[in-house]
């Protein structure tokens, strides 16, 4: 059911825009702040799939189940 | 609708970016300028024995502005009014940081110096002269080292955080 692709990009363009943020400030010597946005990132990232996930879930549990 | 909501909001964090960046090269353009007016001031007051109110009018005259602004009012409110120099001059410090990209610690150093100035003869003046240039150079070495560091993140930095809620927000 691949009718909406537009979240994988958004995943991916979050993916390129936090590994240039991470380039950045690893670059001007602030590691730590590097890793946080990372961090950021990632959690952002899991947050959407775990949307996604919930729904899949929701449709299975009315297909199996026989309710909303 | 959304893209041009989207492309106001990606202007907005360059531009903020681009100001912090701004903030970061003037720093040391600032303190330079304020090193460069105690050294003239120095001249006058060893030299020329000028009086404080016309030193300041002097040294307004020579330096470029914000610091050119501090100067020229604090010789005409000196001149206009005449409670003590002090209180003239923290208010003045304390608008010249609003001007000027200085941060909190070359405010403290200011009023420091501010609260000597008059108070004493030639050669204790001088010191104490002596004594904030010094202060400002260790400023001076701080604020380039930052700004060589920081300038140019500041500004990628601006680009990339608009580019990124825009893109959680779609």
């Amino acid at each position: 059911m691949l009718t909406d692709a537009s979240i994988l990009f958004q995943i991916a363009g979050i993916g390129i825009i936090v590994a240039l943020i991470h380039t950045v400030l690893k670059q001007m010597g602030k590691e730590e702040i590097a890793q946080f946005a990372t961090l950021v990132g990632f959690i952002i990232v899991l947050v959407i799939v775990i949307n996604g996930l919930s729904d899949l879930f929701q449709q299975i549990k009315s297909v199996f189940l026989f309710q909303g | 609708m959304k893209w041009i909501g989207a492309l106001l909001f990606i202007g907005t964090t360059t531009w903020i970016g681009f100001e912090w960046s701004n903030k970061l090269n003037n720093r040391p353009k600032h303190i330079r300028q304020l090193k460069n007016a105690l050294q003239i001031l120095e001249a006058e007051i060893l030299y020329s024995q000028l009086p404080l109110q016309e030193a300041f009018t002097t040294i307004a005259k020579q330096i470029p502005q914000p610091t050119k602004s501090f100067f020229h009012t604090l010789g005409l409110s000196m001149g206009k009014q005449n409670p003590d120099l002090y209180s003239l001059w923290e208010e003045q410090v304390d608008h010249l940081m609003h001007l000027s990209c200085l941060s909190r610690n070359e405010q403290e150093i200011l009023k420091q110096f501010g609260r000597t100035l008059g108070q004493h003869d030639f050669d204790q003046q001088q010191k104490h002269i002596q004594l904030t240039v010094s202060h400002l150079d260790r400023e001076l070495e701080d604020a380039r080292d930052n700004q060589t560091r920081y300038s140019k993140m500041a500004k990628s930095l601006g680009i990339l955080c608009g580019i990124f809620i825009v893109l959680l927000l779609i």
